[in-house]
């Protein structure tokens, strides 16, 4: 199980939060026009990327305010908590140190050779 | 196998006689015995059947590691799968061997053995698919399914288990030589330490073996002694025995669990584990190694055993199971074997090494030659053979010659291996030590420190510096230990993975997993048929996927991989090691959290009322609501539901909607927030009016419906579905603070602080005037659709003129603690104008009758409020609100989505049931094109026949024609599609 660091409470069990989903989708101006695919892609398609992620999170259980993180997807560690009104940090100031845990290649998975 | 007991130790008491029973017959053992042990100190070797070939098996090891003697207890729930190396024995405990019939020593299935040359690599995957789907049914599911197996569930299982959360600095994980060293450098600092061992007794190698010779010039046992006890004194360290931890989870988040009866009687009623869920800052692993064992033909037969076990039986348990056991190995981890057999009085039959002279220890050459011990150097086995135990073995020494030696005991030792299991499972990385042979952890991925043997340090050389150098970032004291060692040898290995047999044959077994029946031949036979990677090899062999993971194997298997392709094995990987490290019990999982307490159970202000009389309930979420009310033993639920709907439609029903979610919207910009969530345009609504609207989500489909009261532009109540509460303040909470975080809008559950009564029929004014006699409740002064304060003796009530039956009806809001008086009152008011309680499933008949829907069961996620036929309640005219630019999608306007319509029977008298598709074709003739189905239905006795609600393609166009509604038993029943509205078209009686 994770800790989350709330910006608001502190760190906490995962069991006390929800996952939003990607985070900095911009929902498009309901006031001007909006073609399909913006719209579609705004409400179906979202990044999924292997390592560096910014996410959204809840603290469901607790202070019920959402947040954002930096979160690496192929180790699960939450680099960065941050309030939503705050900037969001740059990737590259952030170094994953081991790129996977079982040291596979970038795209899919599998067993491979356990490498450094 | 003959066994002799050895000397009495700290362990063992020899006065103190256990009887325990072994498949119906009785035994004596002592306290502080295994069964494992007991058994070998009575003479009994074979104590199960194999997984797949039935093939008789006995105790290979002392621990854990335990891949053939598994055993079911009888006496405890009938636990089955138990290691009888591990489990203490108590008075009067029943144990029985598993996975034979009729009994242990004449098996019919070890007929399989026969058939074995069928029975390869990937049997089950090739059979199963195998020519007709009858051969499923009546013989691979009871007869193969039967044959293969451990040990039968238990049927009346009442374990308890508790949870324990524990929140420390750092955990020792194994309190062995290096656990105890490390613990001691903790004693009296300032971080809260947890020591954890699996055993009864601290100790680990010092208990274990006779390595260890003198420690700080101290005698072990009187330097473990006081060392324990110096651990024990200092406040801040905590030791928890007989806990095994299986789970090495993310942010060294440990789970162990706590065997609370051990060498007693499980109680019933009492906990009989512990489930610990451990936070730590740090881990220190020191949980050792393990002794892998070596393939040659019949290495399963009874009578081996590891040596390091063998050892382990002497030293621990007093008892050497057998008098003179031959030794083979191709390592120096045996050495103290010999050394303890002979310090026992006791001499190995022969000694039996792989290696060539020169690479032999020199002070086991000097033991081994003043003994008289015969020694084969340069030598294999070939094979073991004997008849449900071993009793001879055939070795090839060095010239090639063939040696026969008739033997009760073979000891093996193929190597050893750190327990790396809880560290991959942390994600540490792992590298192939090429002179050891073996994968030792390199680096980790979390703070996990590992030491000892478990860190790949199998001599005791760097013992004090390995400590002071990983423990350095802990400022604790320097560790200055000297030891003195038995056999003071450097470890040494020669690669040998498997010898081969000596004559070629279908029936020559060499095996590489114990546990599953995996023989070193499905692993050729794998790599063979393309199964060369080494997680697909796992799998299609089911090498090392037994309860035991393959403890005392897989490495084997990777290195004859590795020799089959030719490659290094780090090049080969290893497959993942996942928890839990050995099985641990679903109860103790699941602890405290079952029956009553599995999920919270959410009751109305009305309950007791209800269960008083003749509520039967039904699950709504968390929620207990009314289902329908018995007003006596014998009525239906079908009468009972006829009863209550017609009452509603004659007289006057009360139902009891507290359950029903309620989040009131405050503050400024409140208007401009509802107008965005809802659909419905908020804006022109007057203050005190109260409208039915519904919710998107950004895909367009409706996620939820309620109504709204308007209190002021910056004040609203909503009312939300009873299951869908949580979701719509969930969902308000995300827009307003990730989307809308200018708007200065604030929302609160008040679910719970407010009991809800919705009162309908057309007796309804009538009762309301008596029971609010203050209050004016003609048609003028409270219109339908609007909601008025007022206070009741005191209680502050707000009461909506709404109806979800189609009558004329009332909802009244209390607070809660002021609801049962009220409720009460009205029942007995109402009695003269015929009102009763109405459940769940009559509100449902009555509101399908009126065509109103409910969201999850006429909808499922597909469905657009067009769909539903309900584009009035969409504001066209505002900007935007959640999911309005998904209603003009191309897919949402497309012509044949399923749409809402109304289904009757053409024969009045035909019956109509949810979930039935419909098609429009008379006789079913395959492929069927499908229409849509029945979302709800139910009998009406208003109307007098069934009727439901569907969602059909292209619905809104085809009412008034005619379709078919499929039945389970291939037959059609004909349909009219008509307007999803049953009664009351006109909404006369609503706004009477």
């Amino acid at each position: 199980m994770l800790i989350i660091n709330c910006p608001y409470c502190g760190p906490r069990d995962q069991s006390e939060f929800s996952n939003g989903g990607e985070a900095h989708v911009k929902r498009p101006d309901g006031s001007k026009e909006i073609g399909d695919r913006e719209w579609g892609e705004y409400v179906f398609i979202r990044a999924n990327p292997k390592g560096l992620f910014y996410e959204r999170w809840v603290h469901t259980h607790g202070c019920r305010k959402w947040f954002n993180c930096v979160r690496d997807t192929s180790t699960d560690e939450i680099l960065v908590t941050y309030k939503l009104d705050e900037k969001k940090p740059n990737l590259n100031n952030f170094k994953s140190v081991v790129k996977t845990p079982s040291g596979e290649p970038e795209v899919g998975s599998g067993n491979f050779t356990v490498e450094k | 196998m003959k066994s002799i007991n050895l000397k009495e130790n700290q362990f063992i008491q020899f006065h103190q006689k256990i009887s325990f029973k072994f498949d119906g017959v009785k035994y004596f053992g002592y306290k502080g015995d295994t069964i494992a042990s007991a058994l070998l100190r009575n003479n009994i070797n074979l104590v199960g059947r194999s997984f797949k070939y039935h093939r008789p098996r006995g105790i290979y090891t002392c621990g854990i590691e335990e891949p053939n003697a598994l055993v079911q207890i009888i006496s405890e729930y009938s636990e089955p799968n138990t290691r009888a190396t591990i489990k203490k024995i108590y008075e009067g405990m029943e144990i029985e061997s598993q996975n034979r019939w009729p009994s242990l020593e004449n098996d019919f299935g070890s007929i399989n053995n026969l058939f074995s040359p069928i029975f390869t690599a990937g049997f089950y995957y090739k059979t199963f698919m195998g020519p007709h789907k009858k051969f499923w049914k009546n013989l691979y599911e009871p007869l193969i399914r039967r044959a293969a197996g451990l040990g039968k569930p238990p049927k009346d299982f009442k374990g308890i288990s508790n949870h324990i959360h524990h929140n420390v600095d750092v955990t020792i994980i194994g309190g062995g030589l290096n656990g105890l060293l490390v613990a001691k450098s903790f004693i009296n600092t300032n971080y809260d330490v947890l020591l954890i061992d699996f055993d009864d007794q601290l100790g680990g190698i010092i208990n274990n073996s006779n390595k260890i010779s003198l420690i700080d010039n101290k005698e072990p046992k009187d330097w473990l002694k006081e060392t324990i006890q110096e651990i024990e004194d200092s406040k801040n360290i905590k030791i928890l025995k007989n806990t095994l931890v299986t789970t090495y989870n993310y942010i060294n988040h440990l789970i162990a669990i706590e065997d609370r009866f051990v060498g007693s009687k499980q109680i019933e009623g009492k906990v009989n584990s512990t489930l610990h869920k451990i936070r730590t800052g740090h881990t220190i692993l020191c949980n050792g190694h393990i002794e892998r064992f070596l393939s040659f033909q019949n290495n399963d037969l009874p009578g081996i055993m590891l040596s390091s076990s063998f050892e382990k039986y002497m030293c621990r348990y007093g008892l050497a199971p057998s008098k003179e056991p031959v030794i083979f190995s191709n390592n120096s981890n045996s050495n103290s074997l010999v050394f303890s057999l002979i310090k026992a009085g006791l001499k190995p039959k022969a000694y039996i090494d792989s290696r060539s002279g020169e690479e032999i220890e020199p002070n086991l050459f000097d033991l081994i030659r003043i003994n008289d011990v015969p020694l084969y150097t340069n030598s294999q086995i070939k094979g073991a053979f004997g008849n449900k135990k071993i009793e001879k073995i055939l070795v090839e020494d060095s010239s090639g010659a063939l040696n026969e030696i008739k033997c009760d005991c073979l000891c093996l030792s193929g190597g050893i291996n750190p327990d790396v299991h809880l560290f991959t499972q942390s994600k540490g990385l792992l590298d192939w030590d090429e002179k050891d042979l073996t994968y030792k952890p390199s680096k980790p991925f979390q703070p996990t420190i590992t030491l000892g043997s478990a860190s790949g340090q199998f001599n005791f050389d760097n013992l004090n510096s390995d400590i002071n150098k990983k423990l350095k970032t802990f400022k604790v004291k320097q560790l200055d230990v000297k030891l003195e060692l038995n056999t003071n040898t450097k470890y040494n290995i020669e690669k040998l993975w498997e010898v081969s047999p000596q004559k070629k044959s279908l029936w020559a077994k060499s095996f590489i997993d114990l546990q599953n029946d995996v023989t070193t031949k499905d692993i050729r036979q794998a790599i063979t048929e393309g199964f060369d990677r080494i997680e697909h090899l796992k799998r299609y062999t089911t090498n090392s996927m037994g309860t035991d993971q393959g403890k005392i194997s897989s490495i084997n298997a990777l290195g004859i991989v590795s020799d089959l392709l030719d490659k290094k094995v780090n090049e080969v990987g290893t497959t993942i090691y996942r928890p839990p490290y050995a099985p641990l019990s679903f109860s103790a999982i699941a602890g405290r959290n079952c029956y009553e307490f599995y999920d919270p159970e959410r009751k109305s202000p009305i309950h007791s009322w209800h269960l008083k009389n003749g509520a039967i309930f039904e699950d709504v979420g968390q929620w207990k609501r009314p289902w329908y009310f018995q007003i006596n033993k014998e009525e239906s639920m079908h009468d009972a539901v006829q009863r209550e709907s017609k009452n509603v439609r004659e007289n006057a029903g009360i139902l009891d909607g507290s359950t029903l979610g309620k989040i009131e919207i405050k503050g400024e910009d409140a208007l401009e927030f509802m107008n965005l969530i809802y659909t419905n345009s908020f804006t022109k609504m007057k203050q005190g009016s109260a409208r039915y609207a519904l919710m998107l989500g950004e895909d367009g489909m409706v996620k939820d419906d309620g109504i709204i009261c308007k209190i002021s532009d910056q004040h609203f109540i909503a009312t939300t579905t009873t299951g869908g509460a949580a979701t719509v303040l969930g969902c308000m909470e995300e827009y307003a603070q990730t989307e809308w975080p200018n708007l200065k809008v604030f929302m609160n559950s008040i679910t719970e602080q407010y009991a809800t009564f919705n009162i309908s029929g057309p007796n309804t004014r009538e009762i309301m005037k008596k029971a609010f006699p203050n209050i004016n409740f003609s048609n003028e002064e409270f219109p339908f659709m609007t909601f008025q304060f007022h206070e009741f003796n005191g209680v502050p009530i707000r009461i909506l003129r709404a109806s979800f039956t189609g009558e004329l009806g009332y909802e009244i809001y209390i607070p809660s603690n002021s609801a049962p008086k009220i409720w009460d009152n009205i029942q007995s008011l109402g009695k003269e104008f015929g009102l009763a309680p109405y459940g769940t499933e009559a509100m449902h008949l009555l509101r399908a009758e009126k065509g109103y829907i409910i969201v999850g069961q006429d909808t499922d996620g597909s469905i657009t409020p067009i769909d539903l036929g309900l584009s009035w309640m969409i504001g066209k005219s505002k900007k935007d609100f959640l999911g309005k630019r998904s209603l003009t999608r191309s897919d949402t306007i497309r012509e044949d989505r399923k749409q809402l319509v109304g289904i009757i029977p053409s024969n009045k008298a035909d019956k109509l049931e949810e979930g039935q598709h419909i098609i429009l074709d008379k006789e079913i003739k395959s492929p069927v094109p499908m229409l849509g189905h029945i979302t709800s239905c139910y009998h009406s006795s208003t109307l007098g026949h069934d009727f439901a609600l569907a969602v059909i393609k292209n619905g809104h166009s085809m009412i008034g024609t005619k379709a078919y509604a499929s039945t389970s038993s291939m037959s059609t029943t004909g349909v009219d599609i008509v307007k999803p509205v049953f009664y009351d078209e006109d909404n006369k009686r609503l706004v009477s």
